[in-house]
């Protein structure tokens, strides 16, 4: 307790408190921006801060962190464009809440959900850190073999009503994941020759077209000249009716539950998170075929479970050394430029910074609160007052910058486009997209693992269902994708 | 119009033949960095960036370009103009072990060598209760077990698992690779018993050294390293010649002005040993290491062959 005392009165002091609420502002921003992303904007920022106080440069980076995980769901309600790969869950039930007029509500969600997720991890993150950083060492490939499997498992849930077009999406995108040079083998893989295209897809690039240029389309398809006025947005402020947050603790408990185990296993992270707490969040539901038209639960776990990631992530990093994540590593970064050595001894040798920054991850997630809803309805929601004709170029401009910033090169703006294209293509023929990234986080994760545990085992596939954790991750896996089966035959019976 | 293009002719030559070195540099320098934000070569070419604007007067404008192992980013940058207005700071492994395993459109040629920064070497560590404690008793209990040990690298063909196998081809030694996406994941691996033998970088283990989890017989270092007691360099096992390190550079596209080339490569010797960038580097377990123009240019041939040799034995 002395410990996060003492780091208390470090942090609560002028600079990192203004560090904190300026970096969780950008944050939101940074977040709501589609293309920008929290690691570039911490990657400039870090060689700035060499020379600052450290715990300035932690705070700035524990807001960035925190606020740009909340502000992807901003345009990923108000117009159904993910500003973050973290925040596709959130279009499912956002925008189809946005679209019946209750923009202000489902805002109010994603950033109550996103707050909480983020205390909940920061708290699992002081109390129970070193000892959930022993945990992760038991997963192994094969281990990591059945996460990416449970995770696609979740692909059932985001089809819709036309189960075979959902999983052609998911082998499209499992299809791009293959792209590039295969890591095991050191081969190239459908690259065509193409240098540019050895890295594979960049998933953010492909995500930006993908999930922003069909709406912008759908926009300009209007031809809307005026805008909405003021007082179409109907943004007043949506209180919670009496019972609503009961109604969100469950899933707020379990998105935040998935959100830190998600977190701590190195190389897992807020997008897996996301879809996991809204596939289980559906299954807990008594109404499941309520989700993807505008269920305010659907919103609340994914945002709850994306943010829940955050702190978590940092556990491995903290306490072993190991980042599980390019932020993560940042983090490292700027630790070990500060004297410190990130492993089992971090915690002894410098416990006003160590305990400092977990303390400021914990008051960004509460800043959320604060800064979150204002920023998000009198600066971003405002956008919608433009007319089609301008905010239909506003936002393809703001793409183009977020996708070229990435790698530098003029390339994956094509690849964006091209990306875009098909997306609108796949849209107008109903097939759902969020398979189609899914596939491309999921699909080069399960097949690294299954050949690293083959060359582990010496090419023994027993291998994969005997060691303890994965025959639970295994069965667990079988069990996901046979329970909304039987749940349905169930309804199915009593209806008879 | 002729004597239009002709007056913009003159004015280019003139403006191409006058001393470039008097005012250089008169603008914004460009610093390619072939890899994203936020890696190793990236905080430290963006560190050293800050201290380079100081000494040189201008400002450094950062472009990240990952992919393909480094080699997006050198073929990029290759097509830059030779004025010293871009550079390109990497680590060694787009130039040599890269284009060992992947077609690439760039040679050593297609670059100026300016000068070397920083190196660290790789090491190799098992756990505790391994049957060996000393670099010549490992490399014996390796040879004595052929495809018994399993080793994480940072990636198949990667400059890690080259220097490991040049060492185990020189002591007809089997181990089974098993390529990570960094040092990072492999340390996991490793102490989560998933593989025998950790092989990366030395800052990455280094804090399961001090705790007593982790020993490490052996550097790819000719010499030892001072923070790893115990590890044995390669000389002391009669393998100098096998040596291989992590290093970092920065070059330029090829036919730079040599006068420019010497300006920069002095500049940054003297911006590498300024004293906050040492202590930088050692943090992240890397010592200064200037090795300028010319014996840069040699470096990286010989270093070149090297992997070439080995990789082509192991038919990557």
């Amino acid at each position: 307790m002395e410990f996060y005392t003492n780091a208390l009165s470090h942090v609560l002091t002028f600079g990192p408190l203004t560090a904190m609420i300026g970096a969780t502002l950008l944050g939101v921003f940074i977040g709501a921006l589609p293309g920008l992303n929290p690691v570039m904007a911490i990657a400039l920022l870090l060689p700035l801060t060499y020379s600052m106080d450290p715990l300035v440069a932690l705070a700035m980076v524990a807001g960035i962190y925190n606020g740009s995980m909340y502000g992807g769901a901003i345009p990923a309600i108000l117009l159904r464009i993910p500003g973050t790969p973290a925040s596709i869950a959130t279009t499912f039930d956002g925008f189809p809440m946005a679209d019946r007029g209750e923009a202000a509500k489902a805002l109010k969600i994603a950033c109550w959900s996103s707050a909480i997720g983020g205390i909940a991890s920061a708290i699992a993150l002081m109390t129970m850190g070193p000892m959930l950083a022993r945990v992760t060492l038991f997963f192994g490939p094969a281990e990591y073999f059945w996460i990416a499997i449970f995770g696609m498992a979740s692909v059932a849930v985001m089809v819709g009503s036309d189960p075979v077009k959902g999983m052609m999406a998911a082998v499209l995108g499992l299809l791009i994941g293959t792209m590039g040079i295969d890591n095991l083998s050191g081969q190239a893989r459908f690259t065509f020759g193409q240098t540019w295209l050895l890295g594979g897809l960049d998933l953010i690039v492909v995500l930006v077209g993908l999930y922003a240029l069909p709406p912008v389309l759908q926009l300009a398809e209007k031809c809307d000249l005026k805008g909405l006025s003021a007082a179409q947005l109907k943004l007043a402020d949506a209180p919670f009716e009496e019972g609503e947050i009961r109604g969100l603790i469950p899933t707020w408990l379990r998105a935040s539950g998935i959100g830190i185990g998600v977190g701590i296993l190195p190389g897992a992270g807020g997008n897996i998170a996301a879809f996991l707490s809204y596939n289980a969040a559906k299954n807990a539901s008594d109404d499941p075929s309520s989700f993807g038209k505008g269920n305010p639960q659907g919103v609340a776990a994914a945002e709850c479970g994306n943010n829940a990631d955050n702190a978590a992530s940092m556990i491995p990093a903290l306490a072993l050394g190991i980042p599980g994540n390019v932020v993560a590593a940042l983090v490292l970064s700027a630790l070990t430029i500060h004297g410190l050595q990130p492993g089992p001894q971090l915690f002894h040798q410098n416990p006003t910074l160590v305990g400092g920054f977990m303390m400021e991850m914990l008051i960004t997630s509460v800043l959320i609160f604060a800064l979150g809803g204002a920023v998000a309805t009198r600066v971003f929601a405002q956008f919608q007052r433009l007319p089609g004709v301008l905010l239909v170029p506003t936002i393809l401009i703001l793409m183009c910058v977020g996708v070229y910033v990435i790698n530098g090169r003029p390339v994956d703006l094509w690849v964006m486009l091209i990306a875009g294209f098909a997306g609108y293509f796949l849209e107008k023929v109903n097939f759902p997209l969020a398979p189609v990234i899914l596939g491309m986080i999921l699909g080069p994760m399960a097949e690294q693992s299954v050949r690293r545990a083959l060359l582990i085992s010496r090419g023994d596939p027993t291998d994969l269902v005997t060691r303890p954790i994965s025959a639970v991750l295994a069965v667990v896996t079988v069990l996901v994708i046979i329970w909304p089966l039987v749940k349905m035959m169930r309804r199915r019976r009593r209806a008879n | 119009m002729t004597l239009k293009a002709t007056f913009i002719g003159l004015t280019a030559a003139t403006a191409l033949a006058a001393p470039v070195l008097a005012e250089y540099p008169e603008r914004t320098i460009e610093l390619t960095i072939p890899a994203g934000a936020g890696g190793g070569t990236d905080t430290s070419a963006r560190k050293l960036a800050i201290l380079l604007e100081e000494k040189l007067g201008t400002s450094i404008a950062i472009l990240n370009v990952g992919g393909g192992g480094g080699s997006v980013g050198a073929s990029q940058f290759m097509q830059a103009k030779p004025d010293g207005y871009s550079l390109f700071a990497t680590w060694n492994s787009p130039l040599t072990t890269v284009p060992q395993v992947q077609d690439v459109a760039y040679s050593l040629a297609s670059f100026t060598p300016i000068a070397s920064t920083s190196e660290t070497a790789y090491t190799l560590c098992v756990k505790t209760d391994f049957p060996a404690t000393t670099g010549a008793e490992f490399l014996d209990e390796l040879a004595a077990n052929p495809g018994k040990y399993t080793y994480g690298n940072d990636g198949i063909g990667g400059t890690m698992q080259l220097a490991a196998e040049r060492i185990f081809q020189a002591k007809e030694i089997n181990a089974i690779a098993i390529p990570f996406g960094g040092a990072g994941e492999t340390l996991q691996n490793f102490l989560g018993g998933h593989v025998d033998i950790y092989g990366g970088s030395i800052s990455t283990v280094l804090p399961y050294v001090e705790s007593g989890e982790a020993k490490c017989p052996i550097v790819t270092s000719a010499a030892d390293v001072p923070a790893l007691e115990g590890a044995s360099g390669l000389e002391a096992l009669g393998l100098a010649d096998k040596e291989t390190l992590l290093w970092r550079a920065i070059l330029g596209p090829k036919d730079m002005d040599p006068a420019v080339v010497e300006k920069l490569a002095n500049v940054i010797e003297e911006a590498v040993n300024d004293p906050s960038y040492v202590e930088f580097l050692a943090t992240k377990g890397e010592v200064p290491n200037v090795v300028k123009g010319e014996a840069l240019g040699a470096r990286l041939q010989s270093e070149y062959d090297a992997l070439a040799e080995v990789s082509k034995a192991l038919g990557l």
